[in-house]
């Protein structure tokens, strides 16, 4: 390959392997010295971190329930299990490490293989639950999201849902906030890289109030349009935003009749990350509705027998 | 590698380079792209503006500090490590001990990486430069970078929502179109041809023409 020359016809010169490898060197001291500051940056902030985020999920799971003191919350932890096919959930009360940790075990079929209540649990499936029962975090299985079932005086009262949706850069992260009827709460952007301006908007109050009051057969019929946001409908939205629980603003109430069948309205210039929410909120209830008709008998079972 | 031969400027001189004389945004045509997407409102370009001072002041003192063993041939990627090393520490610390504020400003600092305004500072000053008179121009341009954004972000937010950093001035319906991307260019566009005016009139009419057909 001698006859390689410049775009201008000059030709090529010879690249000393010297100064190559000092470019070389220089570039690997570099990158390992920014590896370095960054390794440690990481480990130092870690902790930190993961404190910060739970604590960032616990007033957000408090304040979409908008319970008092007497409610009590399970986390539900999902697992898939590919090679056995079948689905862990983890149930625990939430924000209390030392509780004890309930294990349901479903095959993908629906059926029940394993229950740490004991009912059907078979004689392999108990001592395995018994095991896992204990760790924190089961090894090699594909975590599937978690949920949080509400109960207030022994009555279930609500859910709030973990969720994932591949947006305009990155991943949103959210939580949808049901009620006992599985209609729509609320629902509560956690974390997304969308563009401050522009995509960003889809955590605005405003925007995630459009989900509110809708039944789970709504939300699973939901769309997203381009056109814009009625006057009265947005200045309803704020009202009801910005209400503190009680009673939804009467204007709210009205209107929402006449929007409720219709699509979510796109953040101005930015359809691609009001998509990627409504497609997470829709695929998030709908499959939280055939999830619960599995796990209810299951978490209530307990909670009655007790 | 000239700087023992002539005396560098002084700080006051540095700051008002960056802030009036080669403003960034206004006369020297940089990082328009971000310009454009963030400044819709007053707050949005106070913050990002914020975090590319930060940024910016840290990375030029790193290459002022490290000049002499970066390898000249390889100096732009670099630079670029050396950003993006930055960017991701300042990310990790507050998302650690500062959540509330990282959940405002987040997703200003990952844009970051990328600005063009921060590079060329590394590659025309910081890395021919000593450490105090490089500290110095970073501030000097990171708080021209931050008044421009806050100057455009005032322009669009009161035509385009009606409303200054937050506050409804007027309930009549905005100019929509000035809170759009578009509106964004042309915003800038009315900026440059204004400050240009202003400095003409100034000057005299002798001032040389504004800087441009820079990318980035």
């Amino acid at each position: 390959m001698s006859d390689l020359v410049h775009i201008d016809g000059a030709p090529r010169p010879k690249a000393d392997p010297k100064v190559i490898a000092g470019i070389a060197m220089n570039l690997v001291l570099v990158c390992a010295v920014s590896a370095i500051v960054l390794g440690g940056v990481y480990v130092g902030t870690e902790r930190y971190q993961r404190e910060a985020r739970l604590a960032g999920e616990r007033s957000a799971v408090s304040g979409m329930l908008a319970f008092g003191e007497g409610a009590e919350v399970t986390e539900v932890r999902q697992y898939l299990d590919a090679p056995k096919r079948e689905v862990r959930y983890l149930a625990k009360e939430y924000g209390n490490e030392s509780a004890p940790t309930r294990e349901f075990v479903f095959g993908l079929d629906g059926s029940l293989h394993a229950s740490t209540a004991g009912a059907v649990a078979s004689a392999s499936g108990a001592a395995e639950s018994a095991e896992s029962a204990n760790t924190a975090e089961p090894a090699g299985l594909e975590e599937l999201g978690r949920l949080f079932v509400a109960k207030q005086g022994g009555a279930l009262a609500g859910f709030v849902l973990e969720g994932e949706s591949r947006g305009y850069k990155n991943r949103i992260r959210f939580f949808v906030a049901l009620d006992s009827s599985l209609a729509v709460k609320g629902v509560r952007v956690l974390e997304h890289e969308e563009d401050p301006g522009l995509g960003a908007e889809i955590a605005t109050p405003v925007f995630r109030a459009q989900f509110s009051g809708r039944t789970p057969d709504e939300i699973a019929a939901l769309g997203v349009t381009r056109d814009p946001m009625p006057e009265d409908w947005h200045a309803a939205l704020s009202a009801f935003a910005s209400s503190t629980g009680g009673e939804a603003p009467a204007e709210w109430r009205t209107l929402m009749d006449r929007e409720r069948t219709k699509p979510i309205y796109a953040v101005t210039g930015a359809t691609i990350s009001s998509r990627a929410l409504t497609r997470g909120v829709k695929g998030t209830v709908d499959h939280f509705r055939r999830r619960w008709a599995l796990l209810a008998p299951q978490l209530e079972g307990e909670g009655a027998s007790r | 590698m000239s700087e023992t031969t002539e005396r560098p400027p002084g700080a006051l001189q540095l700051l008002f380079n960056g802030i009036v004389s080669e403003n960034p945004v206004f006369r020297l045509a940089l990082s328009l792209c971000p310009a454009v997407a963030v400044t819709t409102t007053v707050a949005n370009g106070f913050i990002l503006g914020v975090a590319v001072l930060a940024v910016q002041v840290l990375s030029s003192l790193t290459v002022a500090i490290a000049r002499g063993v970066i390898h000249p041939r390889v100096r732009i990627p670099v630079y670029t490590i050396i950003i993006a090393v930055w960017v991701s520490a300042i990310d990790m610390t507050l998302a650690a001990f500062t959540p509330s504020l990282y959940a405002q400003v987040g997703l200003y600092i990952k844009l970051i990486v990328a600005f063009a305004i921060i590079i060329s500072r590394l590659e025309v000053f910081a890395s021919r430069q000593p450490l105090v008179p490089s500290f110095w121009d970073a501030v000097g341009m990171g708080l021209g970078f931050m008044i421009a954004l806050m100057v455009i972000g005032a322009l669009r937010e009161v035509l385009g929502s009606g409303s200054f950093f937050g506050i409804v001035l007027f309930k009549t319906k905005p100019l929509l179109f000035f809170a759009l991307p578009a509106g964004g260019f042309f915003s800038i566009a009315l900026l440059m041809a204004f400050f240009n005016a202003l400095e003409r009139k100034l000057t005299g009419g002798t001032a040389k023409p504004a800087a441009g057909g820079h990318h980035g």
